[in-house]
């Protein structure tokens, strides 16, 4: 199936402003000063390099690495192999192949060969890391700095190993940098809101939630991890070009700090951020060194302190931590603040009518056939059997802890069954992950609300529906996506940030990201907690819809008995795992099996008399 | 009327100006490029203090010659290699006569190879790597106890004490670590020495048992343990060493003259170790260190600050030489052909040695505690193995 890589007009404009940022100031230093401030500018530049490459990764998914300074160290360690010449390589590298030795090549053709190398073994490592979650994958990347940095010092005769790699031909002047550092800001911020880029910030928000619309999450991580690996083997290639002299402990941790800290204070999760944390470190760092000296302000005179810089520094980034957690910008870019670059109303879609054809009802039956869950000894879910066909609500109520939300996860995928069966029609989805069967027809909302929190309601929606049509356009999606969002009422909230919307509007936000994937049945865990008596209305509209309108069926958990009662065609009731009653409300109001589970034999007994 | 007296005025803020400018072309500007912050901080600092000592004693006493005052000029490079190179910049744009660059090779060599193309020569006060001045060029020096050199006169002393067979002890961690026993070892075995083994170590791994082990097993058993390690390394091994009940002496580089090496007591009793001098009564370098006490109110605390003052003594000896002429070439031509200068650790000599000096190698023995001296050594140049 053919992938849409669609460019969104406005990252690129975003884009294109950047850049401009950086090169305006930049060309007028080359142009017009001379002496360290051009060193100062170029080592500016290969840093910005740095930080948006680690961006990337880092800022898309959410999850910090350390280890982006090992691929700095590779692309150094690469492009200098291929770089310096001959004669001063044999003596350097005297293990290396005789072909390598030979070889001298120019630097683009240099750096296009490092690029390479370096992503392929990005891919490898990725395809480890990027299965790992949270701070297990941050720890795992430190691995990674340590052993790339061991591996280099231990391959001597390949490597200088511990020594300094001397030799390598400067071509890093500033107009070099230049362009490759804006052209890496240009990837970043056009990637950022890429297909793959959306995707990722999907994972980055909330990761249950990505997995329920689709989203294989190690592999989106993946590609962020390999084109951010590549930049920060160039990084570290424009360093090596720039400084003509490295050592492994160059790309260690001190480096890895200071990239840190400069994505930190600019705001992880922004391209933005990237530029404005390296610009803010390096103006603060000169001013600080300067004032180092010591200063005559005319009334007071400052005596020469040296570690200004260092405390200065610190200081910015616990104030910054303590005063701004995500960062200067936090999540946003820079066209937030540039009116012009904000999308106007009237540059959304309005014609909504140009959608996919959901006239056409859906058929089927979801059909679960002896599943059971069971956790060490403990019976969580046991052997529990029901059927939904499209078009009907299931009603599933039991008290805590009867196992409604476990069941609920093994139909989802979230959980792994450890019996039993799950059909769709003749599809057998037993045990495959959740982002497969959210691929097959099964939408669902989560207990506490999960959004992506600091993606706007468009996104959100736009995030599933790229799922399902991966070919659609930017503008396709765009269209889609409102429509969607107009079916639940909130589409003149589509450029708000999910997080910001009321209870109620989220609520329907979740469900019309769940319905961007067309499926045939939705499980909705509790849609009602937390409601008020005009919200839980509301919702009871919105559920009616869903069956009438767009016939699906519906697997509800909820503890609202009005509710369930009201709405469900069938109800089934769960205690401790075991389903005790099924059939319609009026059926398991009878039921005293139903009565004991709920109120104890005894009070139930004396009910009935 | 009035013409006369604008002219008188004129001529006379000529006359007014005309010494002060003068006195502006009889200054040397020395750019010290190190670091104030970080990792090199440690060496760089002490560096600079005999650095400035050398200074002081020069200006007081007239100058250079008794014509060119010196004006330091310092940069922190905050220990990073691309910090040494912005500032190696800022100091050549205040058109510094010569470069004293930092503890390091790859700072070094960033600020070389800047000093290179604008033909200012460049001296390392305390980088040890002899490969340096060859990977930057013609104006670069060292000036520190190379590598190889403290490598031979600790070859020299365990041939004259009849070690037949030696052991070296060495971690590839870092160039220091590493390369120096492997000089120790060619060195020895071109005095007819033989290598009995050599064992490899992590720095930092607290655990030398294996090593310990290793060495026990060796046959013929060394006579002799060769080793470069430092803190927290060397007390470590020596101590783990010793508690397995091997004897055998032990000799060391300039990385253990410390204080923690002198406190570990009777395991460390014996251990001879090499660095750039020792101060016995008389010498250059105990008057260094009474000077430096006076002018510092306080002991030195290490012995680069008796080999950063040897820097400005070896550019004062050059500007002597050269005939007071100050720019680059000249310079550095007259470094390069200095024999013998006096400094505070004893003697320089630069000529026929490809810009890596000849100097005193002292040797030290631990004796109850504390540093006794053994000899001083000035390798034959021949003698020294080629720096890699």
């Amino acid at each position: 199936m053919a992938v849409s890589a669609y460019v969104v007009p406005q990252a690129a404009k975003s884009a294109i402003v950047l850049g401009a940022i950086v090169a305006i100031p930049c060309l007028l230093i080359f142009a017009l000063a001379q002496g360290p401030i051009i060193t100062t500018t170029t080592n500016f530049l290969v840093m910005l390099t740095a930080v948006a490459a680690l961006g990337i990764f880092s800022g898309n998914s959410g999850i910090l690495s350390f280890g982006q300074c090992s691929f700095m160290a590779l692309g150094a360690q690469i492009s200098a192999t291929l770089t310096i010449a001959p004669a001063l390589k044999k003596s350097a590298f005297p293990l290396l192949a005789d072909a390598i030795i030979q070889s001298h090549f120019s630097l683009p053709i240099a750096l296009l060969i490092t690029l390479i190398v370096v992503g392929l073994i990005a891919l490898a490592i990725g395809l480890a890391i990027c299965r790992l979650n949270g701070s297990s994958a941050t720890i795992a990347t430190l691995g990674l700095l340590i052993i790339v940095e061991s591996l280099i010092v231990a391959a001597q005769g390949f490597t200088r190993g511990n020594q300094a790699v001397y030799g390598i031909p400067k071509m890093t002047t500033l107009p070099v940098a230049l362009g490759l550092a804006v052209a890496t800001l240009v990837i970043a911020r056009i990637y950022r809101d890429s297909r793959a880029g959306l995707l990722l910030r999907a994972t980055r928000e909330n990761h249950a939630a990505a997995q329920s619309i689709g989203i294989n999450v190690p592999s989106q991580r993946l590609v962020a991890w390999v084109l951010s690996a590549m930049l920060s083997g160039l990084a570290g290639a424009m360093m090596a070009h720039m400084l003509t002299v490295f050592s492994p402990k160059q790309f260690y941790f001190d480096l890895t700090f200071s990239i840190i800290v400069m994505q930190v204070v600019g705001g992880l999760a922004s391209v933005t951020g990237s530029l404005a944390g390296t610009v803010l470190i390096t103006v603060v760092v000169e001013i600080l060194r300067r004032s180092e000296n010591g200063l005559d302000l005319g009334f007071v005179q400052i005596p020469q302190i040296f570690g200004v810089t260092e405390i200065g520094l610190c200081l910015i980034i616990i104030a910054t931590l303590y005063t701004r957690r995500e960062g200067l910008l936090g999540f946003a870019e820079i066209d937030r603040f540039l009116p012009f670059l904000r999308p106007r109303r009237s540059d959304l879609p309005r014609d909504t009518t140009a959608v996919a054809d959901i006239s056409r009802k859906p058929t089927g039956i979801l059909r679960i056939d002896a599943i059971s869950k069971a956790y060490g000894g403990l019976l969580a879910v046991d052997k529990v059997s029901l059927e939904l066909p499209v078009g009907q609500i299931l009603g599933l109520i039991g008290p805590n802890g009867s196992g409604k939300t476990t069941l609920l996860g093994c139909i989802a995928g979230t959980h792994q069954p450890t019996g039993g069966r799950i059909t769709i029609d003749d599809i057998d989805v037993t045990g495959l992950p959740a982002h497969r069967i959210a691929h097959l027809g099964i939408g669902r909302t989560f207990q506490n609300i999960r959004l992506f929190t600091h993606l706007t309601a468009l996104e959100n929606v736009q995030a599933a529906l790229t799922q399902r049509w991966p070919q659609m356009g930017y503008e396709a999606l765009t269209v889609a996506a409102l429509h969607l969002l107009a079916d639940l009422k909130i589409a003149d909230l589509a450029q708000r940030d999910a997080g910001t919307l009321s209870y109620g509007q989220q609520r329907r936000l979740e469900i019309a990201r769940a319905l961007a994937l067309e499926p045939r049945f939705l499980l909705l865990d509790e849609p009602a907690a937390g409601m008020n008596e005009s919200e839980t209305e509301d919702l009871l509209g919105i559920l009616a819809w869903l069956v009438q309108g767009r016939g699906l069926g519906l697997l509800i958990v909820d503890h609202d008995m009005q509710l369930i009662m009201r709405l469900c065609n069938q109800i089934a009731v769960l205690n401790k795992g075991e389903l005790i009653a099924l059939g319609s409300a009026a059926d398991v109001q009878q039921s005293q099996a139903v009565r004991e589970a709920y109120l104890g034999r005894r009070h139930a007994e004396r009910i009935v008399a | 009327m009035m013409k006369v007296t604008k002219i008188l005025s004129v001529a006379a803020t000529m006359l007014a100006v005309a010494p002060i400018a003068a006195q502006a072309e009889d200054t040397i500007k020395i750019g010290f490029v190190g670091a104030f912050t970080g990792a090199l901080a440690p060496y760089d600092q002490p560096t600079l203090q005999g650095v400035q000592l050398a200074v002081d004693q020069i200006n007081k006493a007239g100058g250079i010659d008794g014509k060119f005052k010196i004006e330091l000029i310092t940069r922190d490079m905050r220990s990073e290699t691309a910090q040494s190179a912005v500032m190696t910049q800022e100091v050549i744009d205040q058109q510094v006569n010569v470069l004293l660059s930092p503890c390091d090779v790859d700072p070094s060599v960033a600020a070389g190879q800047i000093a290179q193309a604008a033909q200012i020569p460049t001296i390392a006060p305390c980088a040890s790597t002899p490969t340096l001045p060859g990977i930057v060029g013609d104006y670069m020096f060292a000036n520190y106890t190379a590598d190889n050199l403290q490598a031979t006169a600790l070859a020299y002393f365990a041939q004259k004490q009849g070690y037949k067979n030696a052991l070296i002890l060495l971690s590839r961690d870092t160039p220091y670590t590493e390369k120096l026993p492997l000089y120790f070892a060619k060195a020895f075995e071109n005095k007819g020495g033989k290598i009995a083994g050599t064992v490899e170590f992590k720095m930092g791994q607290q655990d030398f048992s294996a090593e310990v082990t290793k060495i026990k097993g060796i046959s013929p058993a060394p006579d002799v343990i060769m080793t470069a390690a430092y803190e927290p390394d060397f007390p470590a091994f020596i101590k783990q060493l010793r508690s397995a009940g091997i004897k055998t002496p032990v000799l060391g580089s300039d990385g253990i003259d410390s204080p923690t090496t002198l406190g570990l007591g009777e395991v460390a009793e014996g251990v001879v170790f090499s660095n750039a001098g020792y101060p016995s009564e008389g010498s250059s370098l105990a008057k260094f260190n009474a000077d430096f006490k006076a002018f510092f109110k306080q002991d030195p605390s290490a012995v680069y600050t008796a080999t950063g003052y040897d820097v400005i003594k070896v550019i004062e000896a050059a500007i002597k030489a050269d005939g007071d002429k100050l720019d680059g070439p000249s310079i550095r031509d007259a470094i390069d052909n200095l024999e013998n200068v006096q400094v505070a650790t004893g003697t320089i000599t630069y000529k026929g040695m490809n810009r890596v000096p000849l100097r005193v190698v002292a040797l030290n023995r631990i004796v109850n505690g504390q540093k006794t001296h053994v000899e001083d050594i000035v390798p034959n140049g021949a003698d020294v193995p080629p720096a890699e």
